[in-house]
């Protein structure tokens, strides 16, 4: 208790720079704790729309009371989940599901608040007609409703009806189409639908690109503030301190300062729930309560991070605390193995032989991405170090061997400075190039309508005719055919191709809805869903990773930047009272950041490039370099970086400004 | 002899505390010169309005027949690079740079090639009893070893004048006898005039003269009692 009131007491005469340390740290715990629990909100949020999503599955009970059916149907391209419910006869009765007041009687619909908009906003010979017409539609509340975007309709059926009972029982693992008698709704389901399958999966992935660095960060402030207190500490060690003591205190410091900035980041994380909230992810933005993660883990976040500050500060003292006169002693400098190569051209050789096989499957592809990022983290270090040997070796200029010299002194170090960038590189390569949404099947334009050979009395030539007299009569110009030779089509059926953009496919899609009782038409969108929501994820993931990636690589690499300026003030202050210009040591400065991270960095995104060029040319599809919006990654990645590192010049001219100090 | 670097009147205010209240000094070439003072002295003061890092606020600076005490900052950087040596208590080597690579340092700075800059370093192991320690880092040197590497640095540029500040403050007592020992033998081989502050009485004993700073001023001068022998040569 005693060190703590103590410590209290030196930090608040710690002087103005003192302050601006603890500043700067706690701003950095404050990014990290944002970051974290943005991250763990997404991810937590993930799992309840999921549960809310559930229950429009059916879940198969024998001896239930009602017929579910689940389909999915398309308007502009964005699926609309559609729920059709028959109470069977002589069964008790059935408890309504989520969000509606009562179980839907035959003939009623509800619909999701965004579905109702979009019924009153387009015609209804493009979607409204799909469904039954009662004289007033009831609306989904917020229960049964994953997203405030979501589209959904329930429509009650009798259980006789044809648009119930010709439905297929499973759609054979799309999970966009299934029937079966249920006796309840009540459930959280492991498998939420097939459009919500990559909503978890995609923010574990951003919790893995991003926690490395985030945690980086909040290792870096740790570090600041210790080389801010190392000088005072020093005369409390003179003065008769332990250096358990010394510890102790240098830790409780640590902690408070960074609980207080991880608090100003949880209180951030609350006042920007509702506007992170309208960020679209998968089916849509979210209802900010399922972003909100709860008190524990609010607390968890915070303490793990002060937690993680103080450590290193502690860490980052230990040299000054043990050391009898102050002098950081450094003794062999760390190598890297070359086991580390050894590893990354394993994990190369595998990720090079399983690619070449093909047919990964999106499973596949992730896992190997990963594999990717684990094989670059093991090399990163050891390419560090040989870069600057190789460049040490060649350089000319002192800044150029002063930048080489401190990378392979260091090379974990400048590694982690760089890594977040690096990583982020991947990322913004791959997703600039990539191709993605032009996976799967490819048949724009067409509009089919599958006949299963139970419809028997019409034979599929006799619909084709039908289809295209309610063509024509919509003012479509399209060309219709029965079982046509490469279709959509997956069995017996007519295919019409329509002339024309999005409206008219959904217009296609209403007219032909009933031309065989109960068969849903439906486009290339069906059989793409789940790829085409995972993509629009993947995206939507990597951009966020970037954005963030740059943010705290940015504000580590400036942190990191300013706590060695810190570290090394004496040695620094004593080349420039022996001449040595202040630009020279700026430049070594910029240089020892910049290496790496051009080499490497321009190495993953190179690789991202690359991964995404074969990735295309698997799929068949054309390559086209985003070119513009890689650069425009580059560049500022490029510049956020430089602006962070050349942040800390005016510390280096103070620190260096009075040469006559005496030595702290 | 004329004098390698002297100071005119020189007085140097913080404040209202007084550091330097009017002190006149010079130093000969191959001339050693300890300044001596308690703490607070203005001893420390005294080296830095000599070398070009503090200016006095009164006084002048003479570098041979050049006046420092007025140059602009970038100039006298240059100054400091090219014509003076410093040594100083520790902390001066990077702990990243071989030991070569830290003495060839000041020549890369002010325009030598690196291979150059590095033959030439190396030219001064050998003298300083460092032999075969050219590629370690000063992490893996003993503190007499780095206060040699140190003065080869402050060396290497063959500076008119070489200052020390408490250049065996870290070092106990039979290695800083050597260190000192040396560094007064090879600056005065090498041509250049030495100032060194120190507040070790034993150490001062091996410079030629001794002056006692007091309270900003010069309270005693007086030349030593056990002035080694200096062999002249100029390298």
């Amino acid at each position: 208790m005693n060190s703590i009131a103590l410590t209290w007491k030196l930090a608040r005469t710690g002087g103005r720079r003192g302050w601006q340390g603890q500043l700067l740290a706690a701003a950095a715990a404050a990014i990290s704790v944002l970051i974290l629990l943005l991250l763990l909100a997404v991810y937590l949020g993930a799992g309840t729309r999921g549960d809310h999503a559930a229950w429009r599955t059916p879940s198969p009970d024998p001896r239930g009371t009602a017929v579910q059916a689940l389909s999915t149907t398309f308007v502009r391209g964005t699926p609309v989940t559609v729920v059709q419910l028959a109470q069977l006869p002589d069964r008790p009765a059935t408890a309504p599901p989520p969000g509606l007041t009562d179980f839907s009687q035959p003939g009623e619909v509800y619909l999701s608040p965004a579905l109702a908009a979009l019924i009153r906003e387009l015609p209804a010979g493009q979607l409204a007609g799909r469904f039954p017409r009662p004289a007033s539609y009831h609306t989904i509340g917020r229960a049964g409703l994953a997203s405030p975007d979501e589209l959904i309709a329930v429509i009650g059926r009798t259980p006789a009806d044809p648009a119930i009972s010709s439905l297929p029982e499973s759609d054979a693992g799309l999970g966009l189409t299934a029937r079966a008698v249920v006796s309840g709704f009540a459930r959280t389901a492991a498998n939420p639908g097939s459009l919500f399958a990559f909503d978890q999966t995609g923010a574990l992935m951003a919790v893995g690109l991003l926690v490395v660095p985030v945690l980086v960060l909040a290792a870096a402030s740790g570090r600041l503030g210790a080389a801010r207190r190392e000088q005072r500490l020093a005369g409390l060690r003179l003065a008769g301190a332990t250096p358990r003591q010394i510890l102790a205190m240098t830790g409780a410091e640590a902690f408070a300062v960074g609980a207080a900035g991880a608090m100003a980041g949880a209180a951030a994380y609350g006042l920007l729930l509702p506007l992170v909230a309208r960020v679209p992810y998968g089916v849509g933005a979210w209802y900010p309560g399922d972003l909100w993660v709860g008190p524990a883990y609010l607390i968890a976040m915070i303490v793990l991070i002060a937690g993680v500050i103080a450590v290193s500060a502690m860490s980052a003292l230990r040299r000054v605390a043990m050391a009898p006169l102050g002098v950081a002693r450094q003794a062999d400098p760390q190598r890297t193995r070359t086991a580390r190569l050894v590893v990354f051209l394993v994990a190369a050789g595998y990720i090079g032989v399983r690619a070449s096989q093909g047919n990964l499957g999106i499973g596949g592809t992730l896992t190997l991405m990963l594999l990717c990022y684990g094989a670059y983290l093991t090399l990163g270090p050891w390419v560090v170090d040989r870069l600057g040997r190789i460049i040490g070796r060649f350089a000319r200029r002192p800044a150029m061997l002063l930048a080489a010299r401190r990378l392979s002194d260091d090379p974990r170090g400048a590694w982690r400075t760089v890594s977040g960038l690096v990583l982020a590189g991947f990322v913004a390569g791959f997703c600039s190039v990539a191709q993605l949404g032009a996976i799967g099947a490819s048949y724009p334009g067409q509009v089919a309508v599958q006949v299963t050979p139970a419809e028997g009395g019409q034979t599929v030539e006799d619909l084709a005719a039908q289809a295209r007299d309610r063509l024509r009569a919509a003012g479509l110009i399209a060309t219709v055919q029965a079982d046509p030779d490469d279709s959509l089509l997956w069995d017996s059926g007519i295919v019409a191709q329509i002339t024309g953009g999005p409206a008219e496919i959904d217009t296609a899609l209403t007219v032909l809805t009933g031309l065989v009782p109960g068969v849903a038409p439906y486009t290339q969108d069906l059989g793409n869903a789940d790829i085409t929501m995972t993509v629009r994820q993947l995206g939507q993931v990597g951009f966020a990773a970037l954005l963030l990636g740059f943010l705290t690589a940015a504000t580590s690499a400036g942190l990191t930047a300013a706590a060695t300026v810190l570290d090394r003030r004496r040695t620094y202050r004593l080349l420039r009272l022996a001449g040595t210009p202040l630009a020279l040591l700026n430049r070594a400065r910029t240089w020892e950041t910049a290496v790496p991270l051009v080499i490497l960095a321009g190495g993953t995104t190179a690789l991202g490039v690359f991964a995404a060029t074969r990735l295309n040319s698997m799929v068949g599809t054309g390559q086209s370099t985003n070119a513009g919006r890689l650069a425009a990654c580059v560049l500022v990645g490029a510049v956020a970086m430089f602006a962070a590192i050349g942040a800390s010049r005016p510390l280096l001219r103070a620190v260096t400004a009075d040469p006559v100090r005496a030595d702290d | 002899m004329s004098e390698a670097l002297a100071g005119y009147g020189l007085v140097k205010k913080y404040g209202s505390a007084t550091a330097l209240a009017g002190v006149d000094v010079a130093v000969r070439a191959r001339e050693s010169l300890a300044i001596m003072g308690p703490s607070g002295s203005g001893k420390s003061t005294l080296l830095h309005v000599l070398a070009g890092v503090i200016r006095p606020d009164e006084g002048r600076v003479m570098l041979g027949e050049e006046r420092i005490d007025r140059l602009g900052e970038n100039r006298l950087s240059a100054l400091r690079r090219d014509r003076f040596g410093f040594v100083f208590q520790s902390g001066q080597l990077l702990p990243e740079l071989p030991a070569e690579e830290n003495v060839a340092l000041p020549l890369m700075l002010s325009g030598s090639r690196r291979r150059e800059a590095v033959i030439r370093a190396r030219r001064w192991f050998g003298p300083l009893g460092l032999d075969g320690l050219e590629r370690r880092r000063p992490g893996q040197l003993s503190g007499g070893q780095a206060q040699r590497v140190a003065i080869a640095r402050a060396l290497v540029v063959e500076p008119d004048v070489v200052f020390a500040d408490e250049p065996t403050g870290a070092l106990d007592q039979a290695t800083g006898e050597e260190v000192i020992r040396l560094l007064t033998t090879v600056t005065g081989s090498l041509g250049a005039a030495l100032v060194m502050v120190t507040h070790d009485a034993g150490v001062a004993a091996h410079c030629d003269r001794i002056v006692q700073v007091r309270d900003g001023l010069i309270a005693g001068r007086r030349q030593s009692a056990v002035a080694p022998t200096r062999n002249g040569a100029a390298s």
